[in-house]
């Protein structure tokens, strides 16, 4: 039974988004989700990059880490790696997370860094007042793309999948019970849980009314541990909301935890004596 | 003729004929046979082919440079020689290839044809014996025990029945070549002293003192000449409970580490200048957040990809200024082999005590030369902890405060009184997001007036006259030896010389630097770079009149050059 209250997981600062901000609904969900699980807020990092979402862990009555544009991940598999009792969660925005910073996606992925990494997708860049992201539509207008975006967004799901996420799903901003329940499930995964978290910008991409529309459901039936089946729904275009997929494999702490048993303890003494000069053994590769 | 102190030994050939392995046994035999050596090596960008050079020398005395004229020049093939020949001193003598190389009719009689090739194949039962047809020539003019090498060549083909000996019947018909020549250097012998000594690069030597500060996290990316460090750590940090990350470019490299650091453990990276660049965002980000980090940085030719595998000294702008708005760091020079220990040791207490990023500037001549050190002492190392938050009060606790040394205590996730969020954006002491005047300003001097002490508290290194009225030289890092040596040699000769060398030089040591020169008839700043980029910076602390003498081939400095400055006039 938790002893957590979602209000004790908001801080003494109130959120600077513009009213309407789907931002507002992920955070509820998250404080829920926290209340929940009942975590520990001095046992928990919430790790952003730059952008209107990224400020979030401000707002947030935890450990946090407000990092660079693109960075969050990185960063967050550093706290993950030096303490891995901590809870590590990791958000930010599409242009965060898939322009600048979709470099580190994939190697977080493959890694399955024990993290969960819920970005707020709201397929344009608010914080610098509306230019198109890699997740923007073909066509879009915006300040940068007047004739309309040149550019194929970038299918986030099918993109975490193949690069090996171990848990990848999709929530909504306005249907905060089921995002709530995903975040759960992904803090509670063991390894790299991302989460679409479809986002709306009220003020420069105003899709709100058209995603309530158009979202549906995971099918009841859909085998979550079928990669292939996963794909297809990833592929298939469209808005599903749910997990699509979840695959217990050896997360990146247990693997170094196995490095760590498997090295043989060394103390410096030990190492210093390898280079002794009179027996010249340490030259070349580290024997 | 008498014995002599030192002796410089230039192996030279193609990559991949086993110059470099030949050039490491030699100095690994005279390592154990007791000698001091310095090496000095260069090797192509390539993998395989292309000219690779192995210089040592080796004395019965501590020696601090690798020597410029090369008393025996072995040949591999005919590019060592043209490549090379012009490094032999007046007196030195030439080993070549009898089948591979042509020697000028006016060096034959100081050049001795070895048949490297052929008795490789016939005694060594395999081509690939030249280098110890080759090292054995070495050893029948250069007269040392070969036994330690025997051993080694015995070691090092343990598991391959038969080529041990083979090599070591190619080592003994390769001594017989030049048997004319035998005893031509005869050394003095070294001193049996009870002492430990080690047999080091400079990467190791601050892969193992990081182990010894304290490192518990490592992240790197492979890059020339710093992957050592990041190999070498890949395999002894989990020996102590730490852990080495292969991250997939420096970006993340560094943004792991400041996460790790965040969390609590002392974390590093190690690079070289391509790298640097691409830290640049998250050292102002380590700076702002006041988180510390240590950042490895070994010199190569620069700018871009340059020269990968040759030394230089042109990333001191780039650590002292990269990243944009005003980044505080720490930047240091470690001066020799044995100082790359200490100095590591010195960036992590640095890192931990003022909560910024240290920046360790070596460059690749020091990097990957093979020196003979003295043991560090481990019991005597002082290392400093962090200042955290641990047992204040929740209402009380201020990540960012000001305080009377500007140094606030940190919270470390898990810690009931620190909970707070670090952020690269402005801040008041809560960490809260704000931007007025006044917190900017303040929060500007709390971030750069906590480094001030360090101006004058900082250990640094210097030879010599410490306020010499003849020459002062005042350099950074790896030329810190040939300049040490020059100076021994002009004390000799009476003059009244010294050198300072800032093993910190962000922030710098003005005071300190004015202190040392205020008689010095000549100032003289040498440096390996094409812009003279220390000069500058002296210039802009003190405003001191200096000659800028800026070397930028990809070589390191020799003694002998320093010692013609004094003799020659600098234009200013």
């Amino acid at each position: 039974m938790s002893t957590r209250k979602p209000s004790d997981f908001k801080s003494e600062l109130k959120p600077i988004w513009c009213p309407g901000c789907g931002d507002f609904g992920v955070l509820a969900s998250l404080y829920r989700s926290m209340a929940d699980l009942d975590l520990d807020p001095t046992q928990t990092v919430v790790v952003s990059g730059i952008g209107c979402s990224s400020r979030l862990p401000h707002f947030v009555s935890t450990y946090g880490i407000h990092t660079l544009h693109g960075r969050p991940l990185p960063v967050a598999m550093g706290v993950k790696l030096a303490n891995p009792e901590l809870t590590v969660i990791a958000v930010g925005g599409d242009g965060d997370g898939f322009a600048i910073g979709a470099g580190h996606f994939p190697h977080a992925a493959r890694r399955n860094v024990d993290i969960t990494y819920l970005v707020m997708d709201n397929e344009i860049y608010g914080l610098t007042k509306g230019q198109a992201s890699p997740t923007s539509q073909f066509q879009q207008k915006a300040p940068t793309t007047p004739f309309g975006n040149p550019e194929d967004p970038l299918n986030t799901l099918a993109f975490a999948l193949s690069a090996g996420a171990s848990f990848v799903a999709r929530g909504a901003s306005f249907n905060t019970k089921a995002l709530t329940e995903l975040i759960t499930q992904a803090i509670e995964h063991k390894g790299f849980a991302y989460i679409d978290a479809m986002s709306p910008c009220v003020v420069f991409n105003n899709t709100q009314n058209l995603w309530k529309e158009t979202v549906t459901d995971v099918a009841p039936d859909h085998d979550v541990t079928d990669r292939v089946a996963a794909f297809d729904l990833a592929l298939r275009g469209g808005f599903t909301l749910g997990i699509l997929y979840r695959q217990e494999r050896l997360s990146q702490t247990e693997r170094y935890q196995a490095i760590l048993e498997k090295a043989k303890v060394s103390d410096v003494d030990t190492m210093l004596n390898a280079f002794n000069a009179r027996q010249g053994v340490a030259i070349g590769k580290p024997s | 003729m008498s014995a002599r102190h030192s002796v410089v030994i230039r192996l030279a050939g193609e990559s991949g004929e086993g110059v470099i392995s030949s050039g490491d046994i030699l100095t690994q035999a005279a390592a154990r046979g007791g000698y001091y050596t310095q090496t000095f090596r260069t090797f192509p960008a390539e993998i395989k082919g292309g000219p690779c050079m192995y210089q040592f020398r080796l004395s019965d005395e501590p020696i601090w440079s690798h020597g410029k004229d090369v008393d025996l020049l072995v040949c591999f093939n005919q590019e060592a020689w043209d490549l090379n020949w012009d490094s032999l001193g007046p007196d030195g003598v030439i080993l070549y290839d009898v089948t591979e190389v042509t020697v000028p009719e006016e060096y034959l009689p100081r050049a001795r044809p070895v048949r490297m090739e052929a008795l490789a194949k016939e005694i060594g039962g395999s081509l690939r014996a030249k280098n110890m047809v080759a090292v054995g020539a070495v050893t029948g003019v250069i007269e040392f025990d070969t036994t330690p090498i025997e051993e080694l060549v015995l070691r090092r083909f343990a598991h391959k029945e038969g080529v041990g000996q083979a090599n070591i019947a190619a080592l003994h018909a390769g001594s017989d070549e030049a048997a004319d020549l035998k005893g031509r250097y005869p050394l003095v012998p070294p001193v049996e002293v009870d002492e430990d000594r080690m047999l080091i690069s400079g990467n190791q030597a601050i892969a193992i003192g990081a182990v010894a500060a304290g490192v518990k996290y490592f992240a790197g990316y492979p890059i020339t000449p710093a992957s050592d460090i990041l190999e070498w750590l890949s395999v002894r940090l989990p020996q102590v409970g730490g852990i080495t990350i292969q991250c997939e470019d420096e970006i993340a490299s560094l943004a792991s580490v400041v996460g790790a650091s965040y969390a609590g453990v002392k974390a590093m990276t190690a690079t070289s200048g391509p790298g640097l660049s691409l830290m640049s965002e998250l050292i102002g980000y380590a700076g702002t957040a006041e988180i510390p980090v240590v950042i490895v940085n070994a010199q190569r030719g620069g700018p871009s990809t340059g020269l990968p595998t040759k030394t230089e000294q042109s990333d001191l702008n780039q650590a002292l200024y990269g990243s944009h708005g005003d980044a505080p760091r720490i930047v240091m020079a470690p001066v020799s082999v044995e100082d790359c220990f200490f100095a590591i040791i010195d960036a992590f207490n640095y890192a931990e005590q003022y909560q910024v990023p240290v920046i360790l500037l070596t460059d690749q001549g020091l990097a990957t030369r093979l020196e003979v050190i003295h043991r560090p002492d481990v019991s005597k190392l002082t290392l400093t902890p962090r200042k955290t938050s641990k047992g204040m009060a929740r209402e009380d606790y201020k990540r960012y405060e000001y305080t009377a040394d500007h140094v606030s205590p940190m919270g470390i996730p898990g810690e009931p009184n620190g909970m707070y969020v670090a952020t690269g954006i402005e801040h008041d002491e809560y960490g809260h997001p704000a931007y007025t005047p006044e917190i900017h300003l303040n929060m500007s001097h709390k971030r750069w007036d906590k480094l001030d002490p360090l101006r004058t508290e900082a250990r640094q290194a210097a030879h010599g006259e410490t306020q010499p009225t003849d020459v002062a030289f005042i350099g950074f890092g790896s030329t810190f030896g040939p300049v040490r040596e020059a100076i021994d040699r002009l004390t000799e000769l009476g003059m009244s010389v010294g050198s300072f060398y800032p093993r910190v030089l962000a922030p710098f040591p003005a005071q300190a630097v004015i202190d040392f020169v205020a008689d010095a008839r000549r100032v003289i700043v040498p440096e390996l770079n094409f812009t003279g980029q220390l000069a500058r910076l002296i210039k802009a602390e003190t405003g001191i009149e200096l000659e800028s003498v800026a070397q930028c081939n990809g070589l390191p400095f020799t003694a002998e050059a320093i010692m013609d400055l004094v003799t020659q006039e600098v234009a200013v």
